[in-house]
């Protein structure tokens, strides 16, 4: 067994065990996410100093499956794994009291095995498929409380939105397979040409439906109707990252229009979902905009083409993202509910919980020595430094001054007004699992130069000083400004707007959803008329049928008294034939049918 | 050395003998005769599995002489896109003689007739002989037409006939391109390995057959506009009716499409292809947006046929279409393996839809909701069937489709619009699962019994498949690709 399957098949193990043993779920989840994590890290280090590790496997024809294991690959298994042990630790203690618990930790342990699976895949047709397979996860993980309507209506949106940008996905897999004549993804990058800015616009599509880029993004904010462990782990740190990690991955296939594209992509989606967290009334769905708006920054480090920096960004948001969720799960258990005004108060009565949230919350503002400060002055050099720069550095300051502002908003909301927390105390595992998290999350900055040393992917030195300064202004001002002015002031006339997610002219709903009705409820009304048509022709041919008859007993009537009777008979017949008899028609018919075929037979013999 | 597909080929014939010889025998002979013949077949299939096929051509081949005046001969065998047909029906009528054995409404006539429809199934994927071929064809029609006659729902009389009109009329064409082949042929003769060999006719000759042959199988498969006998016999049908109906009759007309015009007119087809590919983009998106606005489960699922029969067909046209081998050898495996994972998955959807019908006596999705707290078993398993037919990877349908949709962008890149349907089909069955199994219960249908042990039989091995053929395609592609990868146009 090669050690690159063992992060994929652990988890995927432990799924299958628990489907199996209907018990014991918390135990063999986490059991197999620990191995996991361990197989990841050994993985690691097999593949730091020494040469890419691949697994082929029986795929298509001529088109094997194959598992590799090089430096950035490992290190995202490590990512992964890490933030799955650590949220599955945190879920043992959230989850305690639901029922259906046997499904819920075998389809975690289903998606950490595809999410694995999806940052070590070395072909487009593996990662396809565990793309795909982590959508499906995401389908039953938000729906896990499936009698609840938002949830169900959640769940379905999620699986719908992402398929629908897929389509980009698939077709950008065909075009590369067809220009490589290889499934392999190092040896389609280098396609070159039209074939590679057509493969790369349509990667970006995918893209954009996984990381909730604008206009995809609704999905992202509604999933939140799923259990907190699934926003953390899903919905934010995982799978959300796959469309970031596949930019990140197939960089070296775009081409510079593509690059532009994939930067203001994510420059629009940076500022808008900023607006959107900034104006949101909830606080996991205020983590969700936030989310996107982070990920906009990593495809602006992507456009700017320096992926190093969308990837330091990508791991340090890890960390802090699901901190935070982790931190907001503990929050709505305190007060049953998620809603910012719900929630007034409640970092006095859960001291600890609240320094996690205020630590990670700084640590994605950009405050140093925090992990995000590195990464996010990364992002923002890469900015500056890019051919795009006039486009992308102001979009990336303004999405960084905007993250400031909604997560101080965040912050004073949760420790300013009256304490009426229920007395139920947090429980050690959620405790652990939180803190686990929250380390990194500040630490993870000593980390980023021994991962540049690891890729052999030196950060570029350009614009480091400017980059420092005026993120550092933009974070800062952000913070003030979010403490010290309400939302509603703020955002002034674009506040009731950003109340309803930045929609233009009813959204997707309108654009494609309505529409994809339309021309479906057009074809049924087509097939009721092709169907009343066919029915049609039938009956007039039958009519034709009796008026002939008629018109021949008529006639015969008056001419052949003994024909009458003859044709009587055979209208009987007929009318029997009518009245439901019809395998005696059938009979009839076949043996006309085998006269037919041997005479036709014969007379071909004599050709 | 045993003659393997002719023993599977009779052993439902036998069985159907002895259930009509039996004096008065019950319900439980009946059935257990049914299922017991129904094994022994698979057994047959299983064998004929392992025994293989060769690169080139076909193998296993039984001949014997039995109209030698005209050159007809009792001519079968398999090559790798028959033989995993041949194993599908032999799966699916077994799992449907399983479900069925609850039958007490005229047992013994209606298990005689699917016995006799299951030769008729196996011989029209086994025929090596146009005659025979067209036979077989033929008798499976008229045992289907019995059975959505004599066991279908309310207005079961008018969908019967449609549906036997429908295809009779459109098996016409094809007796007379059968006769022109026969015609066209230098030794005259029907044996069909000889006409793919040596296509036989040429320039209009050719062209005019194939049109006749693209008529019958557009009408079997069915491709749009000729497929509105397909949702009218769907609803009236038996549940068992359905499964073989779309499990395995619909293939008959893709089969018919790669055997008959694909092998045997290459050279018109090729010159055609443009128009198949049309007619199979049509379908398929036609199809896909019919199932979206469907409300009734049955009617949906028949839908999604519409469009999974039209990748098949824009599968074959994209292999005849193109110039280079390895592009042909992929979407041919697509569309057989398509062919395959459609009999798994649309069996499997019209199993558990009737059950639905038979607990509820209704199909209408709005009448439902929270199936999957009152029914887990039959919930997850229709959860697991559904994402499944809108092509999840790891489920049957995704490497069948992802080889179709990749051959189709290296033969016809326009045409891969038809990629649009499996996000229509998403939508489809997100409505469906949302509208009935997810959600509150509703109140009346709290004491609906969830699967039986009957019912599970022929469900989980349907299930399994799906799951085999997803995860690891290769045990079907690699009979499927021996025969594509060597086949020459």
């Amino acid at each position: 067994m090669s050690p690159v399957a063992l992060p994929v098949l652990l988890p995927l193990l432990a799924a299958a065990a628990i489907l199996v043993l209907r018990r014991g779920g918390p135990a063999l989840a986490l059991g197999g996410a620990v191995l996991g994590l361990a197989a990841s890290l050994w993985l690691l280090a097999r593949v730091a100093g020494g040469p890419a590790e691949t697994l082929l496997l029986p795929g298509l024809p001529d088109m094997p499956l194959r598992l590799t294991a090089e430096p950035l690959t490992a290190l995202l298994s490590v990512v992964v794994a890490t933030v799955g042990t650590f949220v599955l630790t945190y879920a043992v203690g959230y989850m305690q009291r639901e029922s259906g618990l046997p499904r819920f930790y075998a389809v975690m342990s289903l998606f950490l095995a595809a999410m694995q699976a999806l940052v070590l895949a070395g072909d487009w047709i593996l990662l396809l498929a565990a793309w795909e397979l982590i959508g499906l996860c995401s389908y039953l993980l938000i729906g896990f409380w499936f009698q609840r309507p938002e949830a169900a209506d959640a769940a379905g949106r999620a699986f719908l939105y992402t398929r629908s940008a897929d389509l980009g996905l698939y077709i950008a897999v065909f075009i590369l397979i067809g220009a490589a004549g290889s499934s392999e993804i190092a040896a389609s990058l280098e396609a070159g040409g039209s074939a590679s800015t057509a493969a790369g616009l349509l990667l970006l599509v995918a893209a954009m439906g996984k990381s909730a880029q604008v206009p995809l993004q609704d999905w992202l904010m509604r999933a939140m109707a799923g259990p907190t462990p699934v926003s953390a782990l899903l919905h934010s740190a995982t799978l959300v990252a796959a469309g970031a990690i596949l930019l990140i991955r197939a960089t070296p296939l775009l081409t510079p229009e593509v690059l532009l594209a994939v930067g203001l992509v994510g420059g629009l989606t940076t500022v808008a979902a900023g607006l959107i967290a900034l104006a949101e009334r909830d606080l996991k769905r205020l983590l969700a905009a936030s989310t996107a708006s982070q990920y906009g920054l990593m495809l602006i480090a992507v456009g700017a083409g320096v992926p190093l920096a969308a990837l330091l960004h990508l791991i340090a948001h890890a960390a802090i993202k699901s901190a935070l969720f982790l931190a907001a799960g503990d929050f709505q258990h305190a007060r049953g509910d998620t809603a910012l005004e719900r929630l007034r108060g409640v970092g006095r009565a859960r001291p600890w919980t609240f320094l996690g949230f205020a630590l990670a919350a700084l640590a994605l503002a950009g405050i140093p020595p925090l992990s995000g400060f590195f990464s996010k002055d990364a992002v923002i050099a890469a900015a500056l430094a890019a051919p795009g720069a006039a486009w992308l550095a102001p979009l990336a300051l303004a999405g960084t001054l905007l993250t400031g502002a909604y997560l101080a908003r965040a912050l004073r909301l949760l420790w300013r007004g009256a304490d009426e927390t229920r007395p139920e105390t947090g429980n050690a595992w959620m405790r652990v699992g939180l803190w686990a998290l929250v380390v990194p999350a500040t630490a993870l900055g000593l980390a980023f130069s021994p991962i540049e040393t690891l890729l052999g992917l030196p950060a570029p030195e350009a614009e480091a000083t400017r980059a420092m300064l005026l993120g550092l202004l933009a974070a800062s001002g952000g913070l003030a400004l979010g403490w010290l002015v309400p939302a509603r002031r703020l955002l002034g006339p674009v506040y009731p707007w950003a109340r309803r997610g930045l929609v233009v002219a009813g959204g997707l709903t309108a654009w494609v959803g309505r529409p994809a009705m339309a021309i479906a409820r057009g074809c049924e009304r087509l097939e009721r008329r092709l169907y009343a048509a066919v029915l049609g022709a039938g009956r007039a041919s039958l009519a034709m049928a009796r008026l002939v008859r008629r018109g021949d007993e008529r006639g015969i009537d008056g001419l052949i008294f003994a024909l009458v009777a003859s044709v009587r008979a055979w209208g009987g017949r007929a009318r029997t034939l009518q009245s439901g008899l019809i395998h005696r028609e059938l009979a009839i018919s076949a043996v006309v049918t085998a006269v037919v075929l041997v005479v036709l037979l014969a007379t071909s013999l004599r050709f | 050395m045993l003659p393997l597909v002719s023993i599977t080929l009779f052993l439902p014939l036998a069985g159907a003998a002895l259930v009509l010889g039996l004096p008065r025998p019950t319900a439980r002979t009946v059935h257990g005769i049914g299922i017991g013949t129904a094994a022994l077949t698979l057994a047959g299939a299983l064998a004929m599995w392992l025994e293989g096929v060769s690169g080139a051509g076909f193998s296993q081949v039984e001949e014997l002489q039995w109209i030698p005046v005209i050159g007809a001969a009792y001519r079968v065998g398999v090559d790798g896109i028959s033989l995993p047909l041949v194993l599908l029906s032999a799966v699916l009528f077994l799992v449907a003689f399983i479900f069925t054995s609850s039958l007490r409404e005229r047992p013994r006539a209606y298990v005689a007739l699917a016995l006799l429809l299951e030769t008729t199934a196996i011989g029209t994927f086994s025929a090596l002989d146009a005659i025979l071929f067209y036979v077989f064809f033929e008798v499976s029609l008229v045992s289907m037409y019995f059975m959505i006659a004599g066991w279908g729902h309310e207005e079961r009389q008018r969908a019967a006939l449609m549906f036997f009109l429908y295809t009779l009329l459109g098996s016409l064409p094809l007796l007379l391109a059968i006769l022109g082949l026969y015609l066209g042929s230098p030794e005259s003769g029907f044996d069909m390995r000889a006409w793919i060999a040596n296509p036989p006719l040429e320039g209009a000759a050719a062209m005019w057959a194939l049109v006749a042959m693209l008529i019958t199988f557009a009408v079997k498969t069915p491709a749009v506009p000729l497929h509105t006998w397909l949702p009218a016999a769907h609803v009236q049908a038996p549940t068992v009716g359905s499964v073989i109906l779309a499990g395995i009759m619909l293939k008959f007309g893709t089969y018919g499409l790669i055997r008959f015009a694909l092998q045997m007119t290459p050279e018109a087809f090729h010159k055609a292809g443009v128009v198949v590919l049309i007619f199979g983009v049509v379908s398929a998106l036609y199809g896909a947006f019919a199932a979206l606005a469907q409300t009734d489960l049955k009617r949906l699922v028949a839908y999604t046929s519409v469009n999974h029969m039209g990748y098949v067909i824009v599968g074959v046209a994209a292999a005849a279409l193109t110039l280079d081998p390895s592009v042909r050898a992929t979407a041919l495996d697509g569309a057989v393996l398509q062919m395959f994972s459609h009999g798994l998955v649309t069996g499997t959807l019209f199993f558990l839809v009737g059950m639905i019908q038979d607990r509820a006596h209704s199909r209408e999705m709005s009448e439902f909701g929270g199936l999957l707290k009152t029914v887990p078993l039959l919930g997850w398993s229709f959860v697991l069937a559904a994402f499944a037919s809108l092509g999840l990877p790891g489920l049957a349908h995704f490497p069948a489709e992802f080889q179709i949709f990749l051959a189709t962008l290296g033969s016809a890149p326009v045409a891969v619009v038809v990629i649009l349907g499996i996000a229509i089909i998403a939508g489809t069955f997100l409505k469906a699962l949302r509208e009935a199994f997810l959600g509150e219960p509703r109140q009346q249908r709290h004491a609906m019994p969830d699967l039986s042990t009957r019912e599970l039989l022929a469900v989980v091995p349907l299930l399994v498949l799906t799951v085999a053929t997803g995860v690891a395609p290769s045990w079907v592609l690699d009979i499927i690709h021996q025969t594509t990868s060597a086949l020459v146009l």
